[in-house]
């Protein structure tokens, strides 16, 4: 007993070390886990309250470029919705479509405005902490879209932050999507390296397509709704297997430059996941 | 608390600020990124309590990870950083040192001061970035990431070694 406790007197700063590294790596494991710690993440309040102040002072230098497009995009989409409207008017001789229409599209979904406060590309697996959290109603698996098109899905929340993690993930970003007025869908994945371009799997072989059409959100997984931008067909590839296309788009959301995003709240995507489970519990019935 | 404590805490967050802060948006050709809080670690002078400089080195990397969502990564390669520093420390002293001798350029001179904290540091950016990546699949990469971080980071701690030498150089003169 004498022994061991000189022996522990003597060596004690290897114990600790020990036990540091241990301390580490549960730390390490832990947070790959769903619902890991949320006090070591940046959706803690102390270093949310930093970031925040970091992004306000540059925000205040960008601006004016914001702005810019802001309003470039704007014109833009105007354009678009009058001459969508012009034509629907004149095949079907009903004017006032449009407006119902997308009232009642916009019904469904609550849009949370949030900014970006931390944000990473450079990394394989990167994650985005904005300024919204529980408090606003942000929850975990609810989606994330900036103006000009699909960010990520939430994945931690706090009183007053929330971390999301961006299709910029390779690790645990798949998003469903489909190609625009085709119909075909397979899932966004990143492979790491450049920040502007991803990759679609699983297109099937019978697909028809072209470069330069639009991918967007198939709506399959219900964080989405259908139709958020994704980005542009650049490359077509074979899959590693052969069994499907892979192809390279340009993302349309440029996430090195990211600041104001909308968490999407859709109320019916709780009764949707309620109907899932509901269906899974009574599958696991039958078959026991 | 005694003056040196309170010395390194204040060191501990102008690091870590400046870390988060500043230095982590740095990516430099998309590989470098200066780790400075590294500098914290190789300051600790001769026969300082180890356990004390473990808890330092755990600390310090717990706040960094905190800021970078990557948690446990920085603290498990500065624990074991902060583990072998006292002993690889003695390879390099002068044989003169006294017994609470701290590493400096001044104290070390250039080529010993250089080998000491390059070594240190490049050792600590292997780790960093292999429990970051957590396989060495990408082997290139994670060389490449680890050898242009390590010199940005070295880089650095040069640049204000010797502003502290000169500085001290100026109040002798």
């Amino acid at each position: 007993m004498k022994n061991l406790l000189e022996f522990l007197a003597k060596y004690h700063h290897w114990l600790l070390f020990v036990l540091l590294e241990v301390a580490s790596v549960v730390l390490l494991f832990q947070y790959n886990s769903y619902q890991g710690s949320v006090w070591f993440s940046s959706a803690n309040a102390v270093v949310g309250k930093l970031y925040e102040w970091r992004s306000d002072v540059e925000s205040f230098f960008s601006l004016k470029k914001v702005n810019e497009e802001l309003s470039l995009r704007n014109f833009y989409l105007e354009r678009q919705v009058h001459e969508l409207a012009t034509a629907y008017g004149d095949l079907t001789k009903d004017t006032t479509a449009l407006e119902r229409n997308g009232l009642k599209f916009l019904q469904q979904y609550q849009l949370v405005p949030a900014k970006v406060v931390s944000n990473s590309v450079n990394r394989k697996d990167n994650l985005m902490t904005i300024n919204k959290g529980s408090k606003d109603g942000v929850k975990v698996d609810m989606g994330v879209v900036c103006g000009s098109g699909v960010v990520g899905v939430v994945y931690l929340v706090s009183d007053n932050y929330s971390v999301v993690i961006p299709a910029l993930n390779s690790e645990s970003s798949r998003i469903s999507c489909a190609i625009r007025g085709r119909g075909y869908f397979g899932y966004l994945h990143w492979t790491g390296g450049d920040a502007s371009r991803a990759y679609v799997e699983d297109i099937p072989r019978h697909a028809q397509f072209h470069r330069g059409d639009w991918v967007v959100t198939s709506g399959y997984s219900s964080i989405f709704p259908p139709g958020v931008m994704v980005g542009q067909i650049e490359k077509v590839f074979n899959s590693p297997d052969g069994l499907s296309y892979r192809l390279q788009v340009k993302l349309a959301t440029d996430f090195a430059n990211l600041r104001d995003v909308f968490v999407i709240n859709d109320e019916s995507v709780v009764e949707q996941t309620r109907l899932l489970h509901a269906a899974q519990d009574s599958l696991k019935a039958t078959q026991q | 608390m005694t003056i040196d404590s309170l010395k390194r805490l204040i060191l501990f967050v102008v690091l870590c600020l400046a870390q988060a802060l500043v230095l982590n948006r740095i990516h430099l050709f998309d590989y470098a990124t200066p780790l400075l809080y590294v500098y914290f670690v190789l300051l600790f002078p001769r026969n300082y309590p180890k356990w004390a400089l473990l808890l330092w080195c755990f600390a310090l990397g717990l706040v960094n990870d905190t800021f970078s969502n990557t948690p446990g990564v920085a603290c498990a390669s500065l624990t074991l950083l902060g583990a072998i520093q006292p002993y690889y420390m003695n390879v390099f002293l002068p044989r003169d040192a006294v017994e609470n001798f701290v590493p400096s350029l001044s104290g070390f001179g250039f080529a010993k001061f250089l080998g000491y904290a390059s070594s240190l540091v490049l050792f600590y950016c292997l780790i960093f970035f292999a429990l970051e990546a957590f396989n060495f699949f990408n082997w290139e990469q994670w060389l490449l990431s680890s050898g242009a971080s390590a010199l940005l980071t070295l880089l650095f701690i040069v640049v204000f070694e010797n502003f502290k030498r000169n500085k001290q150089a100026d109040v002798a003169s």
